[in-house]
Parts: structure tokens; C-alpha cells; sequence
């Protein structure tokens, strides 16, 4: 049987990000982000950080209300139907904080050039796009060699760290996804380090029974954490939907940059056991799985 | 003989022109949430599209759902045909040109073909910083057609050039696409008071349909560009009262395609109906 066992607690982040660091972030709009991570992150104060996302909601917001980043890479950065993303909004509205924006496909096939260890790949991108203009560093007009056609570049992303929200795991590191994968692999591809929080952590001969749903492999994670509920107050597709309850609690207390202290303190900066009780406890879980399982087929 | 509904919402509306869209063997996606297009895609899927092929989240070609506000991610993941990753859906669907329609929106459009979801105002120093273009600046030059939908049709959303062009059409006319590889199709913006299309461009927005109720007048005057006004124009084609049924008993029995219509003081209220709704649908609350 395998001996190494890559299984951490959540305060064992800190041994991998570092302030300063590149942090990719898994998920896409209110699904699958790896949220129990995000809390940790701030209850450790870890600063400086560039995040990156292809489609962020909450877990980019809070990072920023929090005080965490230094600059953002994103496409899209929404609470979708609960309105823009608040302290998105003010932190480059107000506080000019630096960003990058980059459209979706590039920021996929940037990161899909970081797996591959090349520079860039080309696409037919943007033509057109004033993000091309404006972020020439991610963007290049190339011809291609063999048909002189022209194409976009768009330039490898290397994150220092990436860290998604999965299904389950064993210790070994091998990683289960049943639902939206979004660019998690990807990001898992491209990043130096990867810690992964998962729902159960099981026995291998579990990952063995299911392997067409083992979606990273063990060599391309660090960490593993067993965070149950750990995507709250996003969904974990198809096992829980996004707690739009809570969501609606967040967008009131980030209404002002004041208000948003008090959600720092009230959810945030206790255990995340704790957190789990503020949000409703048992009860609520059980009504986020149970909107789940109970889909209408027409 | 089709029975064209008496009541019905602008949302509905709306919602069956958009569904009038997808053809049968359509490839449509599904981006964000925008319960309108799901509506629509859905709808047709169950009506004259059955062989269309939706996408949404990582489910591929999944089973036509009942619409709610919290489900749509699980409903498409446990009724999908294949679950894939996104690099796989572009590289399947969106390079490869194999998208048909990916309804999108905007904060501002112009008479151009171009889409602002970046900033309002100076890039540098944006008056709003809007949420960004996701897949919609790509999706809206290489997939077949492009389809907008506005809600608010209105001078702020449709200018004369977007102060920042997230994403543009970039090749409009019929042959120009096909010589570069991109397959024709039109530009159509589906709003609250009409249907307008450009399909060439060196030519104008036309206007194709007048809602029921809404004069050239209207349209003209709540655009910020020159449009091309046919001597005739016909009225959009209302929806049946069979359409008006699927979507309030099957579709959307929750009301989610109306709640961008609802004004701003009312959106939380209302969403927060939905969301009762939903819990007393298994059981609590």
C-alpha cells in the first residue's frame, strides 16, 4: 500500500502560501470555489497576494474586503443575479486597486500553456478587444509560421499556488470531482504547489472502485484537506447548491467597507467549525443538499 | 390555428423570441446565470428544438429542467449526457466554431457590434467598474449567430461606441466570415420594445420587429445610434398561450425570467419569494 500521505490540517496552509504569492483560484461564479481555504487565508493574515480567476464571485470578494490581494488577474467577477460584486467594486472604484483583466479564453489557454511549459499558445483571440490594447503583456498579434495567418498569443500563466474545492480524495493525493470542474485542472496543471480541500477524505481502495472520476492526479497535489461544506457558501455541484440565504447576508454587511469589518468578525475570524454554526448548522446543510438531489427532469 | 396569449409579461416575450432563435440541431451554451436565457433555450429544447444540444456548467447535452434560482448548476450536472472542463468546451465548441447561439448581455452596445462589460468611463479611472466579459468577448465573434438581450432598452446601454470594447463581432458581413473560417450569422438584439439586426458592416441596426404596443418612435428615441426604419415593420410574434403555460407550470413555475424586469427596490423582495418558494417545494419552511 502507498505510504506518503499528503493530508493536512487547514491552518497547514501556511506552509505553502506565502505572502506575496500567485494564488490561482478554483471554482467558477457562485460554484465549486474553495472557500474554508479563502477563511484560512485571511484568519492567517497572509497579504500581498495576486489572485487569479477565470470566473470569481464570492471567494474573490471577500479575499479583497478582506484586504488579502495586490492585484487580481480575473474575466469576470460577479455575484450574478445578487448584483456586482461589492468590494470588487470599491476596491477599484476607490482604492484604484490593480487588476488585470483578461478575457475567459485566455486566461484558460494562458494556463493551459503554464501545464505545457510553453510561453504562450495561439488562438483566434479577442481581434478587436481593447483588453488587448490595454494589457499588451498578456496579448501578443502573431502570424502563424506555416500559413501566415493571423493569431492571438496569449501568454502562460504560472500560479505559485492553486487551490480548488473538490469530492473527495484519498491521503495519496488522487482527486475526485463529480460536478463543475471549471478550470480547476487546468490551474492544477499550471501551478507550482496545490492544496486541494475535499468534502471526505476516503480510502484509497474507495478512489480505485470510481476511477473515471479521479480528475487530478496524485503527483500534482501537495495537500489535501478535508473541508466538509468546505465551498460554502458556494455549491459543490451535485451535492449541495449555493447557499443564496447567506449570499444575501454577505451583500448586506458589504453594503459599506465599515458593515464589512463586522462579517470579518462574525463568520470569518473564528474556527471554521464555528463558521459552520453561524451559517445555520446541520440544518442549513441538509437544505443545500436536499435542493440538490431534488431536480425537476421535463 | 396557434392562440396567441392575452396575458403575458415582457419577460415572457422576450423570453419566446430568444427561443425562436435556437434552431433544432443547434449547439447553444449557457454562460452565466441569466435565468432569461435559460428560460428560452429550455423552452425550445422542449418545443420545436428537441435535437438541440445544451450546454451549461460542465454538463453537456443535458435534460431539459425545470428552471429554479438555486438549481440550475445541479439540475444540468445530474441530467447531463457528459460532463466536461471548460478548456474541453472551448476547444470543442468554441474554437472550433461548432457554438451556435450564447445569448449575452451588456452594459453598453454600440452600432458597431461591439460590447462594454468592463468599465464605465475612462479605463483608468472607471465611473463603474462593471463585473467583465467572461467568455462572452470571444464567444460573441466565433459562435454562428450573435444574440443579445437588453431588458432595458435605453440611451446608457445602447451608445454610440462603448467606452471600452470588451469584445466586438469583429467580422460581420456574410463573406468576410466565411473567408476567415467563422460561419455567417447574424447580430440580433432581442429587448424590451424590438427586435433589431445588422448583418453587414458598412449597413445600420434595422429595426425587424416592434413589440405589441411600442411605436418606431419608441425605439428611435431610446437609441443612441442611427438605426435603419423599414417602411413596414411587422409586430413581434406574441406568445401562444401554450408557450405562456410551459414556462409558468413547467419551465419557470418559480417566475425567475422576471426578475430583471422587477425595478431595483423590488429585486431583493422578490427574489426573496422565489427562494421560499423553492424551500416549500421540499418540504420546509
Amino acid at each position: 500500500m502507498p505510504s506518503e500521505n499528503k493530508v493536512g490540517k487547514l491552518s497547514d496552509i501556511t506552509k505553502i502560501i506565502k505572502e506575496g504569492d500567485k494564488v490561482a483560484i478554483g471554482g467558477s461564479w457562485l460554484g465549486g470555489h474553495p472557500m474554508a481555504i479563502i477563511r484560512e487565508i485571511i484568519r492567517n493574515k497572509i497579504k500581498d497576494l495576486t489572485a487569479i480567476t477565470v470566473v470569481g464571485s464570492i471567494d474573490i470578494d471577500l479575499l479583497i474586503g478582506a484586504g488579502c490581494l495586490k492585484r487580481l488577474m480575473f474575466s469576470f467577477v460577479s455575484m450574478e443575479a445578487f448584483g456586482l460584486a461589492p468590494n470588487f467594486r470599491r476596491a477599484i472604484e476607490k482604492e484604484g486597486l490593480p487588476y488585470d483583466e483578461i478575457t475567459g479564453l485566455a486566461v484558460i489557454i494562458g494556463l493551459e500553456a503554464g501545464g505545457r511549459n510553453v510561453p504562450f499558445l495561439p488562438y483566434r483571440g479577442p481581434f478587436g478587444s481593447d483588453l488587448i490594447k490595454y494589457r499588451p503583456e498578456f496579448y501578443k498579434n502573431i502570424k502563424c509560421p506555416f500559413t501566415g495567418e493571423e493569431l492571438i498569443a496569449a501568454a502562460a500563466i504560472v500560479p505559485d499556488v492553486a487551490i480548488i474545492h473538490a469530492v473527495r480524495a484519498d491521503k495519496t493525493g488522487s482527486i475526485q470531482m463529480e460536478g463543475t470542474t471549471g478550470s480547476d485542472i487546468e490551474m492544477m496543471r499550471a501551478a507550482k504547489k496545490r492544496i486541494v480541500s475535499v468534502e471526505e477524505i476516503v480510502p484509497s481502495e474507495e478512489i480505485w472502485k470510481h476511477p473515471e472520476k479521479t480528475k487530478v492526479p496524485k503527483f500534482q497535489v501537495d495537500m489535501v484537506i478535508e473541508a466538509p461544506l468546505g465551498a460554502h457558501p458556494t455549491s459543490c455541484a451535485p451535492h449541495y447548491v449555493f447557499d443564496a440565504w447567506h449570499i444575501m447576508k454577505y451583500m448586506e454587511y458589504a453594503a459599506s467597507a465599515e458593515t464589512f469589518k463586522k462579517y470579518i468578525q462574525d463568520y470569518v475570524m473564528k474556527p471554521e467549525w464555528e463558521y459552520l454554526e453561524a451559517i445555520g448548522g446541520m440544518r442549513q446543510a441538509s437544505i443545500l443538499r436536499r435542493l440538490a438531489r431534488e431536480v425537476k427532469f421535463l | 390555428m396557434k392562440q396567441y396569449a392575452k396575458d403575458y409579461t415582457v419577460g415572457e416575450l422576450m423570453c419566446v423570441t430568444l427561443a425562436r432563435e435556437i434552431e433544432d440541431s443547434d449547439v447553444v451554451v449557457l454562460g452565466s446565470f441569466t435565468p432569461l436565457a435559460y428560460a428560452s433555450y429550455i423552452l425550445a429544447k422542449i418545443t420545436h428544438a428537441p435535437n438541440s444540444c445544451l450546454l451549461a456548467y460542465a454538463a453537456v447535452d443535458f435534460r431539459p429542467f425545470q428552471l429554479s434560482f438555486i438549481r440550475a448548476e445541479s439540475s444540468a450536472t445530474r441530467g447531463a449526457a457528459l460532463l466536461w472542463t471548460m478548456l474541453e468546451d472551448l476547444n470543442s465548441v468554441h474554437l472550433k466554431g461548432r457554438g451556435d447561439v450564447e445569448a449575452i448581455s451588456s452594459i453598453q452596445a454600440d452600432q458597431y457590434g461591439n460590447i462594454n462589460l468592463s468599465v464605465v468611463g475612462e479605463y483608468d479611472k472607471p465611473k463603474l467598474r462593471g463585473p467583465g466579459g467572461a467568455g462572452a468577448p470571444e464567444v460573441i465573434k466565433m459562435h454562428r449567430k450573435m444574440i443579445g438581450y437588453f431588458p432595458s432598452h435605453s440611451k446608457m446601454t445602447f451608445v454610440p461606441k462603448v467606452d471600452v470594447i470588451t469584445g466586438t463581432r469583429y467580422l460581420i458581413g456574410a463573406q468576410e466570415r466565411i473567408k476567415s473560417g467563422y460561419r455567417p450569422g447574424p447580430i440580433r438584439y432581442i429587448t424590451n420594445l424590438c427586435v433589431i439586426t445588422k448583418e453587414e458592416k458598412d449597413k445600420p441596426f434595422r429595426i425587424d420587429f416592434l413589440h405589441p404596443g411600442v411605436k418606431v418612435e419608441d425605439v428611435v428615441n431610446n437609441t443612441g445610434f442611427p438605426l435603419e426604419v423599414p417602411a413596414s415593420i411587422p409586430e413581434t410574434e406574441k406568445p401562444t398561450e401554450e408557450q405562456v403555460r410551459l414556462l409558468r407550470e413547467e419551465v419557470d413555475p418559480y417566475g425567475t425570467i422576471n426578475f430583471d424586469f422587477k425595478p431595483g427596490k423590488e429585486r431583493l423582495g422578490y427574489l426573496k419569494e422565489m427562494l421560499n418558494k423553492e424551500l416549500q417545494a421540499i418540504g420546509y419552511a
